[in-house]
């Protein structure tokens, strides 16, 4: 059968993807994995990880260099790459939510509400779609910062445990999307190699339904 | 020279030596191919009014065209396919030619929104066939047969796979549940990304779960026979029922003939075109990450030009099998860089282009160095 090389988001997700994936007999080499390589096989060589940034996971599926991938529904509804999603793995849970210092905000706005965020299609769509005009200020990371500082009037972030945005003084106004980790594959890897694309897709959905 | 002069804009590229060689050549073989099965050249216009797309492929692919207007107002549209061009002239200018027509083109098209990442490019090039005025069963399989053989003949043989599906399945499915539009594109949407999950709670409300189930098992991956006496057993609908028995009478020819290595049934495939009205397929070449070609029957496409009338084509994207190709050591025949020939020197012009015009006629290939540094 043919190696499969699977794409995975460094970060947040990394551990509990290789957690997941070792709990259905697919383990990388402990060694390989504890240097700074960034790609790996796993025992059997049946498989290849490669680890890249969560936004670039969509990126080298839709390319079909990797075949496969583990991203969060949140890179890949702001990616809109054209990818297959057969399955909700169930873990890495959050939310993306609107949240400012001024919590009266939405309710009673006029004009236009200024927004910053690392996810500026999502918000373009969530305000886009309730006909409120806003300017989205595309931050790169500590999002948290500018209404704060009064860069902006909200933003629209990832939440897992709220803590970020306690320390900071904000309130969730809103949440726009739920969010988990999913298996994304390559359209032609699906067809092609779709013998070992379906072996992996059933061990980890059998996984996710135990998660579930 | 300034930065906007030396840029090339987004998505546009050139081609040059080997790459342009090994395009030629592809050109060539699918042509060639082509004319073996009898399909006649067509060139159609690279500029058509924008209406002629919009008909023809539908508003939403046909958005994605680079449009502009015409000195009186009218919208213009650089070519985003070329079978609704096909299809026009069919049903006008070729309209008392004798049926089936058999045509075949290679031309560029050009999308000022690609539809996807990986196909960042916003010309490319299609190698295509349209066989109008014959219906279903020997037209579909001719049209089967010569894609594959344009991929046999470039080498690629146990490379590629061709998907079968017919959008009548979904169709008679999606009219038996009596869906409004935007269910009907979401189950569909659900279905092309295989998220199961999601379209088992979709099914919920409509379907008793074990019914539901074996729905979802029928789209969630590809494969042969065995997917299509599933689907008979699960799926009722006439209108389904009809274009399974299609399908399946289309799958035993494949059999007959040996070629089921080279395809394979995937009733999960919806993306694509919505003006095809039974058979689609998909092709997809190893080392290529997105589809290489596709086609399918187009019965109602030209009535839109007054002249109803069943048809069926497919297009291969040049780019795809190039790029497939040149990752094939096979191929490095066309790949060398032209042999060396022997330059003819002279400050002589005319007895210089004696020697050339010789060498000509012989068919031999000449390198001149008229006058230039020796």
């Amino acid at each position: 059968m043919p190696e499969l090389t699977i794409a995975i988001a460094k970060g947040r997700l990394q551990v509990a993807t290789l957690e997941r994936l070792g709990r259905v007999g697919i383990r990388a080499d402990e060694e390989a994995l504890a240097s700074r390589r960034l790609w790996v096989r796993d025992r059997e060589g049946r498989y290849r990880f490669i680890f890249v940034k969560p936004v670039d996971v969509p990126v080298y599926v839709e390319h079909g260099i990797a075949d496969c991938g583990v991203v969060g529904r949140d890179v890949l509804l702001e990616s809109q790459a054209d990818l297959l999603q057969p399955l909700d793995l169930q873990f890495g849970r959050c939310r993306i939510v609107v949240a400012s210092h001024k919590p009266e905000l939405l309710s009673n706005g006029f004009g236009m509400l200024r927004v910053a965020t690392k996810y500026p299609r999502i918000t373009a769509e969530y305000f886009g779609s309730r006909g409120i005009p806003v300017e989205i200020i595309e931050l790169a990371g500590s999002v948290e910062l500018a209404p704060v500082l009064g860069l902006s009037d909200c933003i629209v972030d990832l939440v897992e445990t709220g803590r970020t945005l306690d320390e900071n003084g904000l309130r969730v106004i809103e949440v726009i999307l739920e969010s988990t980790a999913r298996l994304v594959v390559n359209r032609a890897s699906f067809q092609l190699k779709a013998e070992a694309v379906s072996q992996l897709i059933k061990a980890l959905g059998e996984s996710a339904k135990e998660e579930a | 020279m300034s930065e906007s002069l030396s840029k090339v804009p987004n998505g546009m590229r050139y081609y040059f030596g080997a790459e342009a060689r090994l395009r030629r050549y592809v050109e060539d073989t699918a042509m060639s191919v082509f004319d073996g099965w009898s399909y006649e050249e067509i060139t159609t216009p690279s500029v058509d009014y924008y209406a002629l797309f919009e008909f023809g492929m539908g508003q939403r692919e046909a958005e994605r065209a680079f449009r502009f207007t015409d000195t009186d107002g009218r919208m213009l549209a650089l070519r985003p396919d070329v079978t609704s061009s096909v299809a026009r002239a069919a049903a006008t200018l070729l309209a008392r030619r004798v049926r089936p027509l058999r045509l075949c083109y290679t031309g560029q098209v050009f999308r000022q929104q690609s539809p996807s990442h990986a196909q960042w490019k916003r010309e490319s090039e299609q190698l295509g066939c349209e066989q109008i005025g014959s219906g279903q069963g020997a037209a579909d399989i001719e049209m089967l047969t010569i894609a594959a053989e344009v991929l046999k003949r470039l080498g690629l043989n146990n490379r590629f796979s061709i998907t079968l599906n017919d959008v009548d399945i979904f169709n008679g499915v999606a009219e038996r549940l009596v869906l409004d539009p935007a269910s009907r594109d979401r189950m569909r949407h659900l279905i092309d990304i295989r998220d199961m999950a999601e379209l088992r709670r979709f099914l919920a409300p409509y379907a008793q779960e074990e019914e539901a189930s074996a729905f979802v098992r029928l789209v969630e991956r590809p494969g042969r026979s065995e997917v299509l006496a599933e689907a008979q057993r699960l799926i009722m609908n006439t209108r389904s029922a009809e274009a399974l028995a299609r399908l399946e009478r289309l799958w035993s020819v494949v059999e007959a003939l040996g070629l089921m290595d080279q395809f394979e049934i995937d009733l999960g495939d919806l993306s694509g075109l919505d003006y095809y009205t039974g058979l689609t397929f998909k092709i997809y070449i190893e080392g290529v990450g997105t589809r290489a070609g596709g086609g399918g029957r187009y019965d109602h496409l030209t009535a839109n030009f007054g002249r109803p009338e069943p048809a069926i084509g497919f297009v291969l994207d040049l780019d795809a099998i190039t790029d497939a190709l040149s990752r094939n050591s096979s191929f490095a025949p066309v790949l060398e860089p032209e042999q060396a020939v022997e330059r003819l020197n002279s400050d002589d012009i005319s007895a210089l282009f004696m020697q050339a015009l010789e060498q000509r006629a012989k068919g031999e290939r000449v390198l001149l160095n008229a006058g230039g540094p020796k």
